[in-house]
C-alpha cells in the first residue's frame, strides 16, 4: 500500500478513527498490530513466509534474551538471527529484483530505479523489517536495552506500519518506550502530524515524480552521447528526485505516526547543505547511518584505531552500505565512492585543522558545493544500471562528448533548475535548524497559504505517481 | 528547543534516586523512557487547518467548475487498473477485443452481443500494441475463447521500448501482479472519476499543465509529440464514445486532427545510431512481430481458440499518411498471410467503407453502433458461427 493512493487515505482515515476511539490500551496496541499486517498485505501471498521467518527468528531472540542476556545459546541464537536475516532480506530483495527486472542479468536500462516499473511489490520493506527486529535483538545483546516482556509490543515495534516500508530505520529502544503508556490525543500534535504528511506527499508526488522524475529517467535512458549541460541536469535532476522521493517517505510517516502519538526521529536533515562527508552522512538517511555507525563501525574499532585501521574502516561500511541497497556492483561503486569520499576528508581534516581561515562564509560555501558535487557524481552510479551507462555519464558530465545530443526542453531544464536551486537555497536557510523551528517563526498566513497550496498541488497531480524508490530496498 | 518532556523526563527520573524500585515504564523496557519527543510548533493549528480545508474546498471546485466550462466532463481514466478488472472478466470461452483505440471507439458492445450471442470484453487499449495482450491471452491456458483483433500497421508492429508496446506490457504486467491495495484503490478511483471532471490522468495534471507553458525550445531538443485532449468517455466496461463536442465540426475536431499527424509520423532515426543501421535493425524487430504474432496464434488455435483480425474506418488527412506509410500490403496482407487467419478490410466492404471519422481516426458514438451491426456478418463468417 503507497502513501500516495487513495487506499492509504481510506485505510488511514479508518486506522485514525478506530484507534482514537478505543479506550483500552492494550486494544489500541493490537488494532494496530492488525492494522500494520494490513498495510503490507502480509496475511497472503509469498511475503508470510517471511514474515513468519521474521517473527519467529525475532520472537526465539527475544525469548532467548530474555531467558538470560550473554549466555553461550543466546549468543548462538543472536549470532544466527545476525547471519540470517540480512540474508534472508537479500535472497527476497534478488527475487524481487528478478521479478520486476531489476536483477543484474536483467535488467533493462530504463527500468532501473525508474518508479514506474515497480509493479510487483509483494516483499517491500522487507530490509526495514529486518533492520527494526535486529536493533531490538543487536541493543539487547550489547546490554543496552532490557528485553520486552510482551510479544505483541515486540511485533508492533518491528511491524509499525507507518516506517515499515521504507524507513526510517525505529530502533526498539527508541520505540518500545512509546508503548508503555497511552499517548494523549492532542489536536496541535495530531494536526502538525498531517501538515507532515502533507509535506512528504507534496515532496513526493509533486517534486520528485512530477517536476524531476521524467528529466532523470530521459538522461539516464538516453543510449546516445550526451552534452555536458543535459547530464549535469541529469544527475542534479535524479539528486533531487531521490532526495524528494525518500525525505518523502520519512516525512509522511514522521506525520503519520504522529497521528497517532508515536515520535520518530528525523532522517533526513537538508543533507544538500552538508559541508563535508562526515556532515552530509549526518543529515542524509540518519537511521541508516546512525545504524552502521553503532552497529558496524563501532564494533570494528570506529576511529579508535589506527589511522589506516579508521580508514579502511570507513571503506568496509560503506561498502556494505552500498550492497544493501541491491545486489549490483554499481551500488557497491557507490559504496566505495562514499567510503573513499569519508577517508579523504580525514585526510583534508587533519591537514587544514589550525588553518583560521577554513572557517569562513566562503570556504563554507566552497565546501558544500564540492559536497553537493561529489555526492552528484556518485549518484551516477546508484542510478545508472551498468557501467555502459555510468560512464556515458561521466563522459558527458566531462566534457568527453563536446558533439553529444541535447535532448532536455528548455522546460525540462528550467523546472530541474528551479526545484534544484529551491531545494538548495532551503538546505542551507536550514541547516542548523529545524522545520518546526521555521514554521515557528513564519507568519501565520504564510504557514497556511503554503499548507494549502502544497494540498491542492497534490490534488491536481491526481495521485498519478510512481512506487517510492525506497521501497525496492 | 525546550519542551515538556524534559519536566517530564525528569519527573520520571527523579522517583529512582530514592526508591530501590524503579518505575514499571523502566522496568519493562529498560533506560530512561521517551528518549525522544518530536518539538510540536507552538501554532495555533486549529484555525490553521480549518482555513486551509476551506481554501483547498474553494479552489478544488473552481478548478472543477472551469474544467466543465471549457468542455471537460467526467470519465474513468485508462489505467492498467481499469484494464487489469476487464482483463479479471475473461473466461475460458469468452469474447475479447484487443487492439488499439479504434478497437474501443468503433465496436459496440451492446450490438456484437446481440450479433454474436456473448458480450465481449474490451480489452482494446488507446495508443497500445496488440501483441502483449495477444501473447497474454495466448499463454493463457485456460482460454480457448475468440479474439477480435483491431490492427492499426504503426502500433501493431511498434518495437520493444515504445510507447504503445510499454503501455500494452504494462497493463498486461499489472494484471498479473496486481495488488489488493491496487485493486481497492481503482474501486474508490471509479466513483470519484465517474462525477469529477478534472480527473484525468493524462491531462488536467500538474504535469501536463506545465508541459503546456508556452516556453520556446532549444533546438534538437527531443519533444514528445501532443496527446490528444479530451475527447471520448469510458465506461466501466472500458467502452469508449466519442464526446459530441469531438463529433460536431469545430475547433477540438480540427485540433485532434492535427495532433494525430505528427503523432502517426515516424520519428526520425537518433543521431547516434548510424540511419542504415537503425534501419535495419527497424526492420528486423518487424520480422520478429510478424513472427512472434504468427506463433501466439498458432498457440491460441491449438487450444481451440479463433482470432479474426479486423482494419477499422480512418478518414482523411490521416488515411492519407497511413496508407503512405504503412502500406496495406507491408503490414495487413503480411500479418493475414502469416498467421492464415481470416482478415477484414472495411475498405473491402461498400456498407463498411461509407463510414467518415470526424477527427479522421474513430467513428463518432452513433456511428460505431450502425457500424457494429454491419459488422456482424462479417465476423460471424469470418468465425464459422
Amino acid at each position: 500500500m503507497l502513501f500516495n493512493s487513495l487506499t492509504f487515505v481510506v485505510f488511514f482515515v479508518v486506522v485514525v478513527t478506530a484507534y482514537w476511539s478505543m479506550r483500552s490500551w492494550n486494544a489500541r496496541k493490537n488494532f494496530l498490530v492488525v492494522a500494520s499486517y494490513i498495510f503490507l498485505r502480509r496475511v497472503e501471498s509469498a511475503i508470510r513466509g517471511a514474515a513468519l521467518f521474521h517473527d519467529g527468528n525475532g520472537f526465539l531472540a527475544w525469548q532467548t534474551n530474555c531467558q538470560g542476556q550473554g549466555t553461550p545459546f543466546a549468543a548462538r541464537v543472536v549470532g544466527w538471527q545476525r547471519l540470517h536475516e540480512p540474508e534472508h532480506a537479500r535472497v527476497f530483495q534478488i527475487r524481487e529484483l528478478s521479478a520486476a527486472k531489476f536483477s543484474v542479468a536483467a535488467r533493462a536500462p530504463r527500468n532501473h530505479l525508474s518508479t514506474t516499473a515497480f509493479g510487483h511489490s509483494s516483499a517491500v520493506g522487507i530490509s526495514f523489517y529486518t533492520f527494526h527486529s535486529l536493533s531490538y535483538t543487536l541493543d539487547i545483546y550489547r546490554g543496552v536495552l532490557k528485553p520486552t516482556k510482551s510479544l505483541r509490543d515486540f511485533i508492533l515495534a518491528v511491524s509499525f506500519f507507518p516506517q515499515l516500508v521504507a524507513g526510517p530505520i525505529v530502533r526498539a529502544g527508541d520505540f518500545l518506550p512509546q508503548l508503555v503508556r497511552p499517548p494523549a490525543l492532542r489536536a496541535g500534535q495530531f494536526l502538525w502530524g498531517l501538515l507532515l504528511m502533507t509535506l512528504g506527499l507534496f515532496e513526493k508526488i509533486v517534486l520528485a515524480d512530477t517536476m524531476l522524475s521524467g528529466s532523470a529517467d530521459r538522461i539516464f535512458g538516453y543510449a546516445g552521447p550526451l552534452v555536458a549541460l543535459d547530464s549535469w541536469l541529469g544527475v542534479m535532476a535524479f539528486a533531487g528526485q531521490i532526495f524528494f522521493d525518500f525525505a518523502g517517505y520519512s516525512t509522511c510517516a514522521i506525520g503519520a505516526a504522529l497521528c497517532l502519538g508515536f515520535h520518530l526521529k528525523d532522517n533526513f536533515r537538508f543533507p544538500y547543505a552538508a559541508i563535508g562527508f562526515s556532515d552530509f552522512w549526518r543529515r542524509w538517511h540518519i537511521s541508516l547511518s546512525t545504524f552502521l555507525r553503532d552497529y558496524l563501525y563501532i564494533p570494528l574499532g570506529g576511529n579508535q584505531v589506527r589511522p589506516v585501521r579508521a580508514a579502511t574502516n570507513l571503506v568496509i561500511v560503506m561498502f556494505l552500505g552500498g550492497l544493501w541497497h541491491g545486489a549490483a556492483w554499481t551500488f557497491v561503486v557507490w559504496g566505495l565512492l562514499h567510503g573513499s569520499y569519508l577517508v579523504v576528508e580525514r585526510v583534508i581534516r587533519v591537514l587544514f585543522e589550525n588553518r583560521a581561515r577554513t572557517n569562513n562564509l566562503a570556504t563554507r560555501l566552497l565546501g558544500g558545493f564540492a559536497t553537493y558535487a561529489a555526492v552528484c557524481i556518485a549518484w551516477v552510479f546508484f542510478r545508472a544500471s551498468d557501467f555502459t551507462i555510468a560512464a556515458r555519464m561521466l563522459g558527458g558530465m566531462f566534457g568527453g562528448h563536446p558533439h553529444g545530443d541535447a535532448i532536455l526542453t528548455t522546460r525540462e531544464m528550467l523546472q530541474i533548475a528551479l526545484v534544484t536551486a529551491g531545494m538548495i537555497l532551503v538546505h542551507w536557510s536550514l541547516r542548523d535548524s529545524n522545520i518546526e523551528t521555521a514554521v515557528m517563526r513564519l507568519p501565520r498566513w504564510i504557514v497556511t497559504a503554503v499548507w494549502a497550496f502544497m494540498a491542492c498541488a497534490i490534488i491536481l497531480t491526481q495521485g498519478n505517481s510512481n512506487a517510492f524508490i525506497y521501497f525496492q530496498f | 528547543m525546550p519542551s515538556s518532556t524534559s519536566n517530564f523526563k525528569r519527573k520520571l527520573r527523579l522517583p529512582r534516586l530514592f526508591f530501590s524500585t524503579p518505575p514499571e515504564i523502566e522496568r519493562v523496557h529498560g533506560g530512561p523512557p521517551l528518549e525522544y519527543e518530536r518539538p510540536i510548533p507552538e501554532v495555533p493549528s486549529r484555525g490553521i487547518a480549518t482555513v486551509v480545508v476551506l481554501m483547498v474546498i474553494a479552489a478544488t471546485c473552481a478548478w472543477e467548475f472551469y474544467c466543465r466550462s471549457i468542455g471537460y466532463g467526467p470519465t474513468l481514466n485508462d489505467g492498467e487498473d481499469l484494464w487489469t478488472s476487464a482483463r479479471r472478466r475473461v473466461k475460458p470461452d469468452s469474447i475479447v477485443v484487443i487492439g488499439d483505440s479504434r478497437g474501443w471507439f468503433d465496436l459496440d458492445l451492446d450490438e456484437l452481443q446481440k450479433g454474436l450471442g456473448k458480450r465481449p470484453v474490451q480489452l482494446a487499449m488507446g495508443g497500445g500494441c496488440a501483441y502483449p495482450v495477444l501473447a497474454d491471452l495466448a499463454n493463457d491456458e485456460n482460454f480457448h475463447g475468440t479474439i477480435i483483433c483491431s490492427v492499426v500497421p504503426r502500433l501493431f508492429v511498434a518495437p520493444p521500448g515504445t510507447p504503445p508496446m510499454e503501455r500494452a506490457e504494462k497493463a498486461v504486467r499489472r494484471s498479473h501482479t496486481q495488488t489488493p491495495a491496487q485493486r481497492v484503490s481503482q474501486y474508490l478511483a471509479m466513483p470519484l472519476e465517474e462525477h469529477v471532471a478534472f480527473l484525468k490522468q493524462e491531462e488536467l495534471t500538474l504535469d501536463d499543465l506545465v508541459k503546456r507553458l508556452p516556453i520556446p525550445n532549444r533546438p534538437y531538443a527531443l519533444v514528445s509529440p501532443r496527446i490528444p485532449p479530451y475527447f471520448g468517455t469510458l465506461d466501466r466496461e472500458r467502452r469508449a464514445r466519442m464526446i459530441e463536442g469531438c463529433a460536431q465540426p469545430g475547433k477540438l475536431q480540427t485540433t485532434i486532427q492535427q495532433i494525430w499527424l505528427p503523432l502517426f509520423t515516424p520519428p526520425p532515426p537518433p543521431t547516434y545510431i548510424p540511419k542504415e543501421e537503425f534501419a535495419k535493425r527497424m526492420g528486423q524487430a518487424i520480422e520478429q512481430r510478424f513472427h512472434d504474432v504468427a506463433a501466439a496464434v498458432q498457440k491460441l488455435r491449438s487450444r481451440g481458440g479463433k482470432i479474426v483480425f479486423v482494419r477499422l474506418p480512418h478518414s482523411g488527412g490521416l488515411k492519407a499518411l497511413e496508407d503512405r506509410e504503412t502500406p496495406r500490403a507491408a503490414v495487413w496482407d503480411r500479418v493475414i498471410k502469416d498467421t492464415a487467419a481470416p482478415g477484414i478490410y472495411y475498405e473491402d466492404f461498400p456498407e463498411l467503407a461509407g463510414f467518415n471519422c470526424p477527427e479522421w481516426s474513430h467513428l463518432s458514438a452513433g456511428d460505431s453502433v450502425e457500424f457494429s451491426k454491419r459488422l456482424i456478418p462479417h465476423l460471424r463468417a469470418a468465425l464459422q458461427m
